[in-house]
């Protein structure tokens, strides 16, 4: 088991140093120069050399390379010493400064990091929510004006760009309706509050209507199982029949799925905060990669990569807790 | 129209769906009903009532669904009438950009944005007054020697900074230095004809033209005459800044601003707000009228049109094309629109260097195959026809000024001289091979691509649109060698015709990268006649030149000029005193506002007497902040 997990950790590392290399070779090999988007468009050329020099961007890339990797973690130091560093006790991230923003990167990601979390888990509550609600719903009530619906709700879900569903949502919830606020973030918490929920219904909406198939489909089997039979044959209520023995067993390939597509959940997130105005990392994410500030475009692929990595482990973990077979 | 059919559609439905659900729903018990549902559900009649009550409930909330997002598209009216008065003082200003502001820092900071935060929160030496005339601002007066060489600015008394501190000529050499200086990322070449420039931005000299005589003048000296001198003083990159700012940048300095504008810095959220407040020791008796002004940042442009209907902002510049279209077409609204003057010019460039385009015949029968006119009807009022590189808010088109034209039989003429002669009526001839055309994907560019697809075609050239995103765009269109040709403009950085010359066409704006000379056009007599002009200190002579500049671009046609571009800028009526500048976006300098009208419409609308309370109670309730934001329905729009 103990070899196992290192070995899954070691993959992880490698993984995430993967995607790290690969991102920063792509970034430089595109084209766009951040110089010429810092320096703005009706710059003359030799203000945008002048500001290359001070930005590094003249120095080969392996050089960059090298000297991102070398800074990336530093051990001992502080704060004062390694102003573009987090420390962690005696360990420091210097993920570098953003060529636009000129602010450390770590600064920069630590304030999105916040809202994306709150909008990502209230969207994954509501994926979850919706879909094994609905999904049982249309399972147990095969063929019905439930499975009907849900049925052309998860198409429609699924078919409809978050783009498309975010503008609907903002125009019926927060323009006609005026129940939400039409974008923004908000001052209080209850402000905030208000303000995630359009964000993240239009990021459930879809996870919801992917995960309702699911669950409708893996109950659809399970309930012709034979243990659902046995357990209908002992005499258990139909409650404890569907909750306890049939969903309980659905929920396994849900989990797997949830994990993988955390990083759906972000790259959804990226267009829906844009749309909401919330300040997160996809809304960091699109300014970095429209003006070329590649040390933030690499920083958020690490934090992505890091994300997906850990929820893949956190997955593996639970089917431990979900499945007993898998602890032997 | 829309509510009519949703009503008949959906009052047809319930005739025709229960035969339907029924039949299918009667099949459904028998398949599992011994396993799957045998307890506790209803059976018989009751369950078909309940399961039609389920359809006709989804059904409706459909219905609903369609009704309100489909339906509501009458805009709101706008808040009250607008109602002549003495100018107020008071009240917030509420506006918002599409984009973001990175930096406060004027000396960084130089795009559109950025110039029209800036443009509250500094004041230069020089600006312009509301016909695009330079005047002096900071200084009282100024002075230039007969060589041209020599400027003494003369600062006004009593300038008083947003530190407290009284404006010296201290602050505008320290400000110079640190735009100049090598470690400040700033576009500082408009200054390169001050005396030690080179070496001074180069970091080889501490010496630099700009000097205090006394505590209030200010001597610059230049290595040579500049006529576009005294316009640069104009721009924000060179606005006095306080002490605190230092000698040269730190990054700190994006995050605050402090100068001698007529507004202060209250908050910075960068991608999310601004917030500017009165500068009580402004040194204009009883300037500015407002209390406050507002920005939010990264706003889409139909979030902007919501917000402008529902009073949460007061004005609106960034409007998408639809939303254009409706405003202008509503009789309430059009009153309260107002298209700001067009300064930047767009067309499409040609390498000289490349082929096709490195023939003068093949430039110049594209330049005379482009209809204009055609182009901009699609967006009506929007775009205007453009036919020469200095738009007319500059340079005024008179009667046989220099420009180019739409001639179909000219540009086959001039096919044919190229040696690719083509007969629209067979198809045949032509230029054998696509060409290139580089635009930005989803961009009014790429909607001109495509025409200019559809009118080149018929003198024999083939564009293949290359579809890209901004710093693509960039990088390819800088590139010597890159694009063969594609979609360009220029926004001038002030009004004068040499800044669209010298940027865009000129020898000395080539570079193998970054090159601001798209087109890698080279002609020594351009090149000679912008030396000239910026030599030359008479304005009637520099227009001669300028016209005869002109003439070489029309006929050499590096570039084909197509249009300029407009927006319709809204306010609310109880916003005064705003008109679009024809240099600065978003001058808002003099704007007041009719407080009672935006105080009663916050105060009387339903859930905006909530707003009114709001104001007294503590942040923690979460309402005063935003009292009219989502606490109003489409009745209350209606009820106004």
């Amino acid at each position: 088991m103990l070899r196992r997990l290192t070995t899954r950790l070691l993959w992880s590392v490698f993984t995430i140093w993967a995607v790290l290399t690969l991102t920063f070779a792509i970034f430089n090999w595109l084209p766009g120069d951040p110089a010429r988007v810092l320096a703005g468009p009706q710059a003359r050329p030799a203000d945008v050399q002048v500001i290359r020099d001070q930005l590094g961007l003249d120095q080969p890339v392996t050089t960059q390379y090298a000297r991102f990797l070398g800074r990336l973690l530093r051990f001992g130091g502080s704060a004062e010493q390694h102003p573009n560093a987090a420390f962690w006790g005696p360990v420091g991230l210097d993920l570098g400064e953003s060529y636009l923003k000129r602010q450390p990167v770590v600064s920069l990601i630590g304030k999105a990091l916040g809202p994306t979390l709150l909008v990502g888990i209230l969207a994954l509550a509501i994926q979850v929510a919706l879909g094994v609600l609905f999904g049982v719903m249309a399972a147990y009530w095969k063929h019905t004006v439930f499975d009907w619906g849900a049925v052309l709700l998860t198409l429609l879900g699924i078919s409809a760009p978050t783009f498309l569903t975010g503008l609907l949502l903002q125009h019926l919830f927060a323009r006609t309706l005026g129940w939400f606020p039409l974008d923004g973030y908000g001052e209080s918490q209850l402000e905030i509050l208000r303000s995630a929920f359009l964000p993240s219904l239009t990021l459930g909406l879809y996870g919801a209507a992917f995960y309702t198939r699911l669950v409708r489909d893996e109950m659809l089997t399970l309930l012709q199982s034979d243990f659902v039979r046995t357990a209908r044959a002992k005499g258990l209520s139909e409650r404890q029949v569907v909750f306890k023995h049939t969903l309980r067993n659905a929920l396994v390939p849900l989990v797997t799925v949830i994990g993988m597509n955390v990083g759906s959940l972000v790259g959804g997130a990226i267009v829906t905060e844009r749309i909401f105005r919330w300040p997160g990392i996809g809304t960091l994410t699109v300014n970095a990669i429209f003006d070329r500030d590649g040390p933030v475009v690499v920083a958020v692929v690490l934090l992505f990569s890091v994300a997906v990595v850990v929820s893949n482990l956190l997955v593996d973990a639970s089917y431990v807790a979900l499945d007993p077979r898998v602890r032997r | 129209m829309c509510s009519t059919r949703s009503t008949s559609e959906g009052a047809g439905r319930p005739s025709v769906s229960p035969a339907a659900p029924s039949g299918t729903l009667a099949r459904k018990p028998v398949h599992s009903a011994a396993l799957a549902k045998p307890h506790k559900f209803p059976q018989g009649n009751s369950i078909l009532r309940a399961r039609l009550g389920c359809a006709r409930g989804l059904q409706a909330t459909l219905l609903c669904l369609l009704a309100l997002t489909g339906c509501s598209r009458e805009l709101a009216p706008p808040i009250g009438e607008r109602r002549a008065g003495p100018p107020q003082r008071g009240g917030v200003f509420r506006t918002a950009f599409f984009t973001s502001v990175r930096t406060l820092d004027p000396a960084v900071g130089f795009t559109t944005t950025n110039a029209a935060v800036g443009g509250l929160l500094f004041d230069t030496l020089l600006t312009y007054d509301a016909e695009g005339e330079l005047i002096p601002q900071l200084a009282e007066r100024y002075q230039v020697s007969p060589d041209g060489l020599d400027y003494r600015f003369d600062l006004r008394r009593g300038v008083l900074m947003h530190d407290g501190s009284e404006l010296s000529a201290e602050d505008v050499v320290r400000t110079f230095r640190r735009t100049l200086h090598p470690d400040t990322p700033s576009p500082a070449s408009f200054y390169d004809r001050i005396e030690g420039f080179a070496d001074y931005r180069g970091g080889k000299s501490t010496e630099l033209g700009v000097r205090a005589e006394g505590k209030y003048r200010v001597h610059v000296r230049l290595s040579e005459p500049d006529s576009t001198f005294l316009h640069v003083l104009a721009l924000q990159l060179v606005a006095p800044l306080c002490r605190s700012a230092g000698d040269r940048y730190t990054r700190e300095a994006g995050n605050t601003a402090c100068g001698a504008g007529p507004f202060k810095l209250a908050r910075y959220e960068p991608d999310r707000t601004i917030e500017l407040t009165r500068h009580e020791g402004y040194y204009v008796p009883g300037q500015p009228y407002l209390d406050a002004v507002h920005w939010q940042l990264l706003v889409q442009p139909f979030t902007q049109r919501y917000k402008l209907e529902s009073g949460e902002l007061d004005y609106v510049r960034e409007l998408g094309r639809s939303d254009v279209t409706r405003l202008r077409a509503d009789p309430r609204w059009a009153p309260l629109g107002e298209w700001s003057p067009p300064n930047t010019v767009f067309g499409s460039f040609m390498n000289t260097e490349r082929p096709p385009f490195n023939d003068r015949h093949l430039r110049r029968a594209v330049a005379f195959a482009v209809n204009r006119e055609h182009i901009a009807m699609i967006r009506p009022g929007q775009i205007v026809p453009q036919y020469k590189l200095v738009p007319d808010i500059v340079i005024p088109s008179e009667p046989g000024y220099p420009a180019q034209r739409h001639d179909l039989a000219q540009a086959l003429e001039e096919m044919r001289l190229a040696g690719y002669p083509y007969d629209p009526a067979t198809g045949e001839g032509g230029y054998p091979h696509p060409i290139d055309y580089l635009c930005l994907v989803d961009s009014f560019g790429q909607q001109v691509g495509e025409l200019l697809q559809q009118q080149l075609a018929k003198i024999g050239l083939r564009l293949r649109l290359k579809l890209v995103g901004w710093p693509t765009y960039q990088a390819l269109a800088g590139r010597r060698g890159g694009a063969v040709m594609g979609t360009t403009g220029w926004h001038p950085d002030f009004p004068e015709a040499s800044n669209f010359f010298e940027s865009t066409l000129t020898t000395g704006a080539i570079a193998e990268e970054n090159s601001q000379n798209n087109a890698f056009f080279s002609n020594a007599e351009l090149d000679q006649l912008m030396v000239r002009a910026r030599g030359n200190p008479s304005g009637d002579e520099r227009r001669a030149l300028y016209r005869r500049a002109e003439a070489i671009v029309a006929e050499e046609a590096p570039w084909v000029m197509i249009h300029t571009q407009r927006y319709l800028e809204v306010s609310q009526p109880y916003v005064h005193g705003y008109r679009p500048h024809p240099i600065l976006t978003q001058h808002v300098r003099g704007v007041w506002l009719d407080r009672s009208r935006k105080e009663q419409h916050a105060c009387l609308v339903p859930g905006g007497a909530r707003g009114c309370l709001a104001g007294a109670l503590p942040a923690s309730f979460g309402l005063h902040t935003r009292p009219r934001l989502g606490l109003r329905g489409p009745g209350a729009w209606r009820s106004r």
